[in-house]
């Protein structure tokens, strides 16, 4: 078998067993692996009646079939399992070594189920599987339980959760290789929930190319490519994606103070250009990875990976706050304690402003960086005001009395562009199958960097096309599994044919992009089998009703109603947002039902 | 009633194909996919003069009343969307492009920015290259690989999100083209400056 190892790796917490079984190739064939291999196992694993955090929801791992081989950034994994944040089906993926790592044990998949009576760490060394008792280590925190267990980066890689997932934080993240996420959604509380603190994997098996000649090729067209596009070769090693601070903030479109503005003053302090200047010791890079967009940075107190973009956001502007060093070291707290930070930072924001209007007994205010380091260390041991916030801001702001000021879609808080800035990017938010996201489909590309062209971010007739096409082409990318980034500077066209070249299976650019409209299709079937539906596919009254006064968004609010029906038209789907008998026929997924 | 912003795109991209004399005055055609419909030029407008009337929009999958409006290369464009992911498609008549695709089954380009844009370009070859069932099956089935094909003796057409990127890609293929028929007229050995150029062939 080529690219993929063609075993799944099953194990049982409950009874402490593991059990190998036959990757399905047909199945891998459709799917390919990562997300989309995921959902397809989801659906079968875990239905409507399941509690996300109960023993019978399970942890699904899985890397693809270039995973490992060497192409570029193909070292991520991918874990999927029921949100506990959001009831969704959830993907988080992750770069880093760990992925890279577990296909060489020689698993394409490892699914895991049931929950360990006490706390226990697992050892995958290839074939060999080891259970570990992991009392002792319950409770320490990410960076020392890493080094713990014997991270080394090309040989042995770790996988934990820290002290949020633990307490079943429903925003905690799953950490790899000390501070890589699969954040979003909460996976680390669903970790926490079965009694697993780690997994650590070490592996020999390299997959195997079919086609090593055009492989070859392909390797070296995109290795050109990447270094020819100036976002890849220039823009991200240079500034990491914290570039986009004032870029988003020049357009309108950096949603600031829980999203009652959509510029902010302090946006230079924290921008790309600050960071560089100020804070970086030097950029650093996934396995396989030639772009390096990866910041180390330092202050006085804390030297470490990060931050990126959305987490400088979200304790950024998103908090009124542009103490650069301030968020560097609440960032480099969420690593430790393993929580999503974009969840995190946004909650807390949601906080200050339910305080802000008296809705919340707290001192929380807009603008106090000395607020961030303790609520967040508040949230991740559910202690005092951080019980509460540990769980996103919906629960929160519903509590009370306001789930009108929680910046979500479908639960879950949405990330730094604003989408009154940005028609299309709220469509891609409302629509989102894991809920407020902007790795579910990006339009930052064709809205403000125009990539592959700039099309008008404030055109709605015939916005739905867009957003499609890039939610199936990302779906599709998180299948692979790969960088998204790659695609700033290679086309979907490559990835085919270096799917075809490593797997001997020709898949052609609309073949692969087919996948990820299966894969889409797929998530939405299994959303609306847990209820979602239509009245789901929202964004905050605030952003549909409210018009910033000034700035170069002013004016605008995003229009949902019209896109929307626009989108489900062009999906194939009913005016309920439900894929038809005829869609489902096309895809291949009519048997699903 | 079709959004301005929409019209003002293919006017602009109609002009610069005339501009760039990848047409004749009422020859190539535009059109963009939304969702389960398309708007295409009408028949017979002269692209590099587009009015806002001059655009059509018809159902994707089956034919409506304004079909009789529509570019008589309509069928090839709904193929064209029925079997890839694109949702702009531009046809013109690159004249170098044509006259190469005379004598060849795929044009291979010489020059840098080609080679990295498109590495290569079949040639498809239909008797009726006009309009016809055969040759948009032909052309759609083409572009399953490839952003732009040539059809042999008639023209480019070029896929991409938006037509500002498939107008790109004719323009890319024009130019290389060119590139190419003054290497030849200079007629020098070709000293080649690319890594594995043999391998675009391939592609």
């Amino acid at each position: 078998m080529n690219g993929w190892n063609g075993k799944i790796l099953e194990i049982d917490l409950t009874k402490q067993t593991h059990k190998e079984s036959p990757l399905d190739i047909e199945m891998a064939k459709q799917f390919i692996g990562g997300r989309g291999l995921g959902a397809r196992l989801l659906w079968d694993l875990v239905g409507p009646d399941v509690d996300p955090l109960s023993p019978e929801n399970v942890l699904i791992f899985t890397n693809g079939p270039l995973t490992a081989t060497g192409y570029q950034t193909s070292n991520r994994f991918s874990v999927t399992t029921k949100s506990p944040l959001t009831g969704t089906v959830l993907d988080a993926n992750s770069g880093g070594y760990w992925g890279m790592q577990f296909k060489k044990t020689g698993y394409d998949v490892l699914i895991v189920r049931g929950k360990a009576e006490k706390p226990v760490w697992i050892e995958i060394k290839n074939s060999e599987v080891t259970f570990h008792d992991a009392s002792e280590l319950w409770g320490m925190r990410v960076f020392a339980l890493t080094e713990k267990l014997g991270q080394n980066n090309n040989k042995r890689n770790v996988l934990c959760i820290g002290p949020a997932g633990e307490n079943l934080s429903r925003i905690a993240a799953i950490m790899n290789d000390r501070e890589r996420a699969a954040a979003r959604g909460g996976p680390g509380a669903v970790m926490g929930s079965k009694n697993l603190k780690a997994i650590v994997v070490e592996g020999s098996t390299r997959p195997e190319i079919m086609d090593k000649e055009r492989y070859k090729f392909l390797m070296y067209e995109t290795k050109k490519l990447l270094a020819a596009s100036p976002l890849t070769s220039q823009a991200l090693p240079e500034f990491g994606t914290v570039v986009l601070m004032n870029i988003m903030n020049n357009i309108g479109a950096l949603a600031t103070r829980n999203h009652q503005q959509t510029q902010f003053e302090g946006a230079e302090a924290i921008s790309g250009e600050e960071l560089t200047e100020k804070y970086l010791v030097k950029n650093q890079s996934c396995w396989a990875c030639p772009i390096g967009c990866t910041r180390i940075s330092k202050t006085e107190k804390v030297e470490g990976e990060g931050p990126e973009f959305e987490s400088t956001w979200a304790f950024g502007a998103q908090c009124g706050i542009d103490d650069l060093p301030a968020i560097i070291e609440v960032n480099a707290l969420c690593n430790d304690l393993g929580l999503d930070t974009i969840s995190a930072g946004s909650t807390i924001a949601c906080a200050m402003e339910l305080s802000e209007k008296g809705y919340l007994d707290s001192d929380l205010r807009f603008g106090r960086a000395d607020q961030l380091a303790p609520t967040v260390e508040a949230m991740a041991y559910r202690r005092d005001i951080g019980t509460e916030l540990a769980d996103g801001s919906l629960r929160l702001a519903t509590k009370y009395g306001h789930p009108e000021l929680s910046m979500t879609a479908k639960g879950m808080e949405m990330p730094a562009y604003d989408p009154r800035g940005l028609q299309g990017q709220g469509l891609l938010y409302a629509t989102s199958n894991r809920g407020g996201c902007h790795m579910r489909g990006n339009m930052i590309g064709l809205e403000v960097l125009g990539l592959p062209k700039l099309i008008d971010r404030f055109q709605v007739q015939g916005k739905s096309a867009f957003v499609i096409l890039n939610q199936n082409s990302n779906a599709a990318i998180d299948s692979l599994v790969i960088c998204k980034f790659t695609n700033m500077g290679v086309a979907d066209e490559y990835f085919a044919r270096v799917l075809g070249a490593v797997t001997g299976i020709p898949y052609a650019t609309g073949e692969l992009i087919k996948v990820g409209e299966r894969v889409w299709n797929l998530e939405r079937l299994y959303n609306n089998r847990e209820g979602f539906t239509s009245k789901n596919d929202s964004l905050p009254p605030r952003l549909l009703t409210e018009a910033p006064t000034d700035g170069p968004s002013k004016g605008w609010v995003s229009q949902l109603e019209p896109m929307l029906k626009e989108y489900y038209r062009t999906r194939g789907w009913d005016e309920n947002g439900v894929p038809t008998p005829k869609k489902l026929a096309e895809l291949g997924l009519e048997n699903l039902l | 009633m079709i959004d301005p912003r929409i019209y003002e795109m293919f006017r602009e991209i109609g002009e610069d194909l005339f501009t760039a004399q990848l047409i004749s005055s009422h020859g190539g055609n535009l059109s963009i996919r939304l969702g389960d419909r398309v708007i295409i030029k009408r028949r017979g407008a002269q692209l590099g003069r587009l009015k806002p009337h001059d655009l059509i929009e018809t159902r994707l999958d089956k034919n409506d009343s304004n079909v009789v409006l529509a570019s008589t290369e309509l069928l090839v464009h709904r193929a064209i969307y029925l079997n890839t992911p694109a949702l702009a498609v531009c046809h013109c008549h690159p004249r170098t492009a044509v006259a190469f695709s005379f004598s060849r089954d795929e044009l291979v380009p010489i020059d840098n920015e080609a080679s990295y844009l498109l590495k290569k370009i079949p040639v498809v070859t239909e008797e009726f290259a006009s309009g016809t069932p055969q040759m948009a099956n032909k052309v759609a089935e083409a572009l399953k690989n490839y952003k732009i094909i040539m059809l042999r003796g008639h023209g480019s057409f070029a896929t991409g999100q938006t037509l500002d990127e498939a107008f790109h890609w004719s323009t890319c293929l024009e130019e290389s083209c060119q590139m190419e028929l003054a290497a030849k007229i200079i007629n020098e050995p070709f000293i080649e400056y690319r890594g594995m150029s043999g391998s675009y062939s391939q592609f």
